[in-house]
């Protein structure tokens, strides 16, 4: 991925961990100051990936609630 | 010419789907109008949860093999060679050697592989129960040598085999120390990716006051990034760090060298598969089943088992040409020991996720019956006891065309319907 580039990661239909699997897959490949947008239908997802930004340091943009799926974009501001 | 029925991988998944179809197909086979070959990397068949009873239980790994050859009917083909190209328009697959097999239908059943290589560090650092038994057997003799300190488990990438395999692991680990009398003299660490213990909330309300109470220090949202061997050091992405006397780590996982090379799957190998029917995508000729698929679900021995028998009806469907197909439901059943003689059995569906319960002796037994079956049960003559176990709740339900439609790419020609 290159330098603050945005990237959808598809994870609908999938349960937990299958959302947070997806993006950390996804953070593993970004640089700081990419934009994640997560698209999920657990609703479990919004709980751990706020969680997992706010122990990481990176931030949680927005969380929308579209129709049939919950769209998480994750700015990247804290990786080693 | 008879139809040829082309298996790819001889683990649970490639040799179970191949002892059914040839099982099914007897007459076919004899009278020349079908063939099953089961290409194997190996000689060899492990049974791969029995790792962590070598890791941790100083069992002998040659318990847990057998010939590959024993384990198959003598109706089916094995050649005991490295695959090293699949060409899905020209239906053929190429051996380390250059020989070509074609085929009429393919099973890719190639797993997934653990690679230390992949994370820096951990080759040296670390050691695992996920390479094999003899890497297993290291842990094992590893131990024998630890008088005390931090051992740190770690789960180096996801997806990996055997979801519970780590908390087993650390249950183990508790239960060996304390039978050492040396548990005092322990610090036991637990660094994984996922929000809780274990990925599951409802299977971690379980897990979590069984570590409380075990002392075990849970780190979540530890995405490793490197070990440093010489400092004895596993570094986050995240920025988070930790010292370890002992580390022992799940390798990040990723599919065989044969999908990668033949651009199949995705980036880390994993092959695109209808989630329902196991076709490859795109292909009406192609399944893919166990570990190998990219399919967000455990990748375990009874979702490999369960696949298999989806993919041996749906392939049989074809070859008559009955357009009955059936989809396989996400069932999962990963049984998981907790210490004690208990254990628990995550289960659950696409649509169904795990329950939180009780663990129990019970569910110990069933665990460990299991493992004996299993040599058997990969001769396809146990499916009615499979049946039994899991009534309703696993198999497999009819499907319609329109799931069973490829969803993009070419879509090959499926042969015609075999006759008489």
């Amino acid at each position: 991925m290159s330098a603050e580039s945005r990237k959808i990661i598809d994870s609908r239909g999938s349960f937990c961990p299958g959302p947070i699997t997806d993006l950390f897959k996804a953070y593993r490949q970004a640089s700081l100051g990419d934009v994640i947008e997560l698209w999920a239908t657990d609703p479990a997802a919004k709980a751990d990936v706020t969680a997992w930004a706010n122990k990481s340091g990176n931030q949680v943009v927005e969380i929308v609630d579209e129709e049939g799926y919950i769209r998480i974009v994750v700015k990247i501001t804290k990786k080693r | 010419m008879p139809r040829q029925l082309l298996v790819l991988g001889s683990g649970t998944g490639g040799t179970l789907v191949a002892n059914l179809l040839a099982r099914r197909l007897e007459k076919e086979i004899i009278q020349g109008k079908v063939s099953v070959t089961l290409v194997g990397e190996g000689p060899d068949h492990y049974f791969q949860p029995a790792n962590l009873e070598i890791a941790f239980k100083g069992v002998s790994p040659h318990k847990f093999s057998r010939p590959e050859a024993h384990l198959l009917d003598s109706k089916v083909n094995f050649v005991p060679e490295r695959a090293s190209k699949v060409d899905l328009r020209d239906r053929s697959v190429t051996l380390g050697e250059g020989k070509r097999i074609s085929y009429s239908y393919m099973v890719l059943a190639t797993g997934a592989i653990a690679k230390p290589e992949k994370m820096p560090g951990l080759m040296e650092g670390s050691f695992n129960f996920h390479t094999g038994p003899n890497d297993a057997r290291r842990v094992w003799e590893a131990l024998q040598n630890f008088e005390g300190g931090t051992v740190v488990v770690a789960i180096a990438g996801i997806p990996h085999k055997c979801p519970p395999s780590p908390n087993e692991a650390i249950f183990m680990l508790d239960g060996y120390f304390r039978k050492r009398g040396i548990r005092d003299k322990v610090k036991i660490k637990f660094l994984t990716p996922y929000p809780r213990a274990y990925p599951s909330e409802e299977i971690s309300k379980v897990v979590t006051p069984l570590f409380e109470r075990a002392e075990i220090e849970v780190h979540t949202f530890f995405n490793m990034e490197s070990v440093d061997p010489s400092k004895r050091k596993v570094y986050s992405m995240e920025g988070e760090e930790h010292d370890y006397d002992l580390l022992i780590a799940v390798p990040p996982h990723q599919g065989a060298d044969v999908i990668l090379n033949s651009g199949i799957g995705d980036a880390e190998g994993w092959i695109p598969a209808d989630r329902n029917t196991m076709n490859v995508q795109g292909y009406d000729d192609v399944y893919a089943i166990g570990d190998a698929t990219a399919i967000p679900i455990s990748k375990s021995g009874v979702v490999a088992h369960l696949q298999s028998r989806v993919v041996a009806h749906n392939l049989l469907s074809d070859l008559e040409g009955t357009g009955r197909r059936l989809g396989y439901n996400g069932r999962i059943n990963c049984p998981m020991e907790v210490g004690n003689n208990r254990a628990i059995f995550v289960s659950a569906t696409y649509s169904t996720p795990p329950v939180n319960q009780t663990p129990s002796l019970m569910k110990y037994i069933m665990k460990r019956s299991f493992g004996k079956m299993y040599w058997k049960a990969l001769g396809g003559g146990l499916e009615w006891l499979f049946d039994l176990y899991f009534g309703s709740t696993s198999y497999p339900m009819e499907v319609t065309p329109e799931i069973t439609k490829p969803t993009r790419g070419v879509t090959a020609k499926a042969g015609e319907a075999i006759s008489g």
